[in-house]
């Protein structure tokens, strides 16, 4: 990257005697590099492009449209998983107990629609009050009871993925809402001027599924609006100003009058939110119901990695949605791009992890430097 | 308890001589200054104590603070002090005791209570949140909003701290950046400022000096001097430095063991006198410490 910002350094346009101090710095190349590596999600933003380029130089179909739609399943879900997650860490606590909820929720969402007869929404719209509710329970043993949030949280993780595994008997059941209807169709081709009329099978999902999870772009529009508006509510409202504020000095906030424990439990119950959310979508999408509780740990230390990665502190303090969508996006760019390079299954965990050091190394490295240039 | 303070003792005169008294005393039981009071003080403090369990951090404390007034509060390491102020400024509740404020008892829930009661407070190093901007900080739950989504106001916070700074004579050159990056002084000054910018009238300010070289430890100074000239608020503040106390303040507080034992306008005390009731109190703690060491060796013994 310092090559490409280098090369630009010649055409350099004359300044006027007022921009003397802009003068200073080098090419517009590299004043657009150092206004990206400012931003907290600059050095991820980087590294996830230098992936990017790295997986298109090697397999001609990692910039295609089709991979692009393959990609999005790896890393939307991620990104509203994180999103959530963020708001915890900012605070300085973590919240392990979202692969609990992502199980439990879809579960429960059947019962409710299968079982009590409740209906589509109104069950999606209970079962995510009912995780709501465990959010609570956690925010109020962490900020109250003051139990410590990995211990809580860890407690709240076996125990919602063990009463998913009472709830669904371990078995596992077609999505409600989920199913796909298949119909023939009659499509005509023109092949050498003549036109040939051959069946064809389409696949059609109700509204329902296509809202949630189930169409194609569901989950990415879910997230991008998720990720935008949890942005701005870190960024630009009391409720995020607080969060910080806690995250940084939780006893200074309480002294300034800062009603810590509500925000706390406040934050919990959205992360507990966004996981509920996710579980029924990738329920939708992949319309079974899957009480797997060792594919929703894996999740979960996903979507806390993605946070960590897109440039947020586990010490808390300080922290960013979008990074946390960008750091989603890394994961997701390298599970695909190593699937495509044809990587051997047993060895995709093994990349993963050496990948995520490798990228928090350079965020690490690229952070120091944006601290000592004072930006 | 007293039940009716306003109609007690009048104007306070004979503190001074009282607390003479009382030093002479041997049993730290009998020197508390009794609550006094007269029509126009804003707050009066009686018979506060406050346990931690086994320890007693404030026995029986008596204060009363008129308008305007700033009143220096000292006081060993431990002697209850910032206990003291905690109580006042909503964060701790008092295990017995009254409070009056404007002549109306107070009792507040919280510390947003307080502050709509218009006590503020300065808290030693908690005050500030490192990550936040300056003019967060100078906001932080006083934040200004835009209409109509209650989205924070930034720009105009950014102008109206800087206003704020500017009128109180507090330099700091970039009010956008993190107060991690500002020196001990800059912070202490902003915090201070924090308290200033609201609309309180009792100002609490626990140790402001600390952390702080001379030339910003003057700036605190003298704005608490610009405040008292203006006379709208009124402030108690701990101190260490007896200079500061005879500098700064109308009138000084002493606790020792958890109560208020020595109270006098600094205008009829010296650096020399309150030296002397410090000394005074190590010398009787060494002799306790002392008597109490002979007792066990005693009893050893025998």
């Amino acid at each position: 990257m310092a090559s490409v910002a280098g090369g630009s350094t010649a055409q350099t346009p004359p300044v006027k005697a007022g921009e003397s101090a802009r003068a200073r710095r080098p090419s517009v190349g590299r004043q657009l590099l150092e206004r990206i590596l400012s931003l907290r999600e600059g050095s991820i933003i980087v590294v996830t492009i230098v992936t990017a380029i790295y997986f298109s130089a090697n397999t001609s179909s990692f910039f295609t449209g089709d991979n692009f739609k393959t990609l999005l399943p790896y890393f939307a879900p991620f990104a509203i998983l994180a999103a959530g997650e963020v708001f915890v860490m900012i605070l300085g606590e973590i919240d392990l107990s979202i692969g609990a909820l992502y199980l439990f929720a879809p579960i429960l969402f059947y019962k409710l629609d299968a079982s009590a007869g409740l209906g589509l929404v109104p069950s999606v719209i209970v079962a995510l009050l009912v995780c709501a509710a465990v959010g609570a329970i956690n925010g109020f043993f962490v900020a109250v009871v003051e139990i410590n949030s990995f211990v809580t949280t860890l407690a709240t993780l076996f125990a919602f993925e063990g009463l998913s595994l009472i709830v669904s008997h371990g078995t596992p059941v077609a999505t409600p809402g989920a199913a796909q209807h298949t119909t023939t169709v009659n499509v005509t081709h023109v092949v050498n001027e003549h036109k040939i009329t051959l069946p064809e099978q389409v696949h059609h999902i109700s509204t329902f599924a296509s809202v949630f999870g189930g169409g194609v772009y569901s989950e990415l529009i879910w997230a991008v609006v998720i990720v935008i508006v949890l942005q701005i509510v870190l960024t630009f409202t009391r409720w995020g100003l607080y969060t910080v504020a806690i995250g940084s000095n939780k006893l200074g906030a309480g002294e300034a009058g800062v009603s810590v424990k509500a925000i706390m439990i406040r934050n919990y119950v959205l992360c507990a939110l966004t996981a509920a959310l996710v579980g029924i979508f990738e329920a939708v999408r992949a319309a079974t119901v899957q009480p797997d509780p060792a594919g929703a740990n894996e999740i979960l230390f996903l979507a806390v990695a993605a946070g960590v990665i897109g440039g947020t502190l586990l010490t808390g303090g300080s922290g960013t949605v979008v990074g946390a969508l960008i750091g989603a996006l890394f994961l997701g760019v390298l599970k695909d791009g190593l699937i495509l390079q044809g990587v051997n299954a047993n060895y995709l965990l093994f990349y993963t992890g050496l990948a995520i050091i490798v990228a928090m190394t350079v965020n690490v490295y690229v952070q120091r430097r944006r601290r000592g240039h004072g930006g | 308890m007293v039940a009716d303070p306003g109609s007690a003792a009048g104007p306070a005169d004979g503190g001074g001589t009282e607390a003479e008294a009382k030093r002479a005393g041997v049993d730290p039981a009998e020197k508390v200054v009794p609550p006094r009071s007269s029509p126009d003080d804003v707050l009066r403090v009686e018979h506060i104590s406050k346990r931690f369990g086994p320890v007693t951090a404030l026995r029986d404390v008596n204060l009363h603070l008129k308008k305007g007034e700033v009143l220096g509060l000292l006081g060993d390491n431990g002697a209850g002090k910032s206990t003291l102020i905690k109580i006042l400024s909503g964060f701790q509740k008092p295990d017995g005791g009254q409070m009056f404020l404007h002549g109306k008892p107070y009792a507040p829930k919280s510390v947003d209570d307080a502050r709509a009661q218009g006590i503020e407070t300065v808290y030693q190093d908690l005050a500030l949140i490192d990550e936040l901007s300056v003019y967060h900080n100078l906001f932080l739950r006083r934040e200004r909003l835009l209409k109509p989504f209650p989205l924070l106001a930034n720009r105009q916070m950014k102008k109206e701290a800087r206003t704020a700074l500017d009128e109180i004579g507090i330099n700091i050159p970039r009010i956008d950046v993190a107060v991690a990056r500002l020196s001990g002084g800059q912070r202490q000054a902003i915090a201070v400022a924090r308290t200033v910018n609201g609309d309180a009238d009792i100002i609490l300010l626990d140790e402001p000096l600390a952390a702080m070289g001379a030339k910003e430890g003057a700036q605190i100074l003298d704005l608490v001097a610009r405040l008292k000239e203006e006379g709208k608020v009124s402030i108690i503040m701990i101190l260490h430095n007896y200079v500061h106390v005879l500098q700064a303040c109308d009138r000084v507080s002493m606790i020792q063991d958890g109560a208020i034992a020595y109270d006098k306008p600094t205008a009829e005390t010296s650096v020399e006198e309150l030296t002397d009731i410090v000394v005074n109190e190590y010398r009787r703690a060494r002799e306790e410490t002392h008597e109490e060491a002979e007792a066990a060796k005693a009893q050893q013994a025998g």
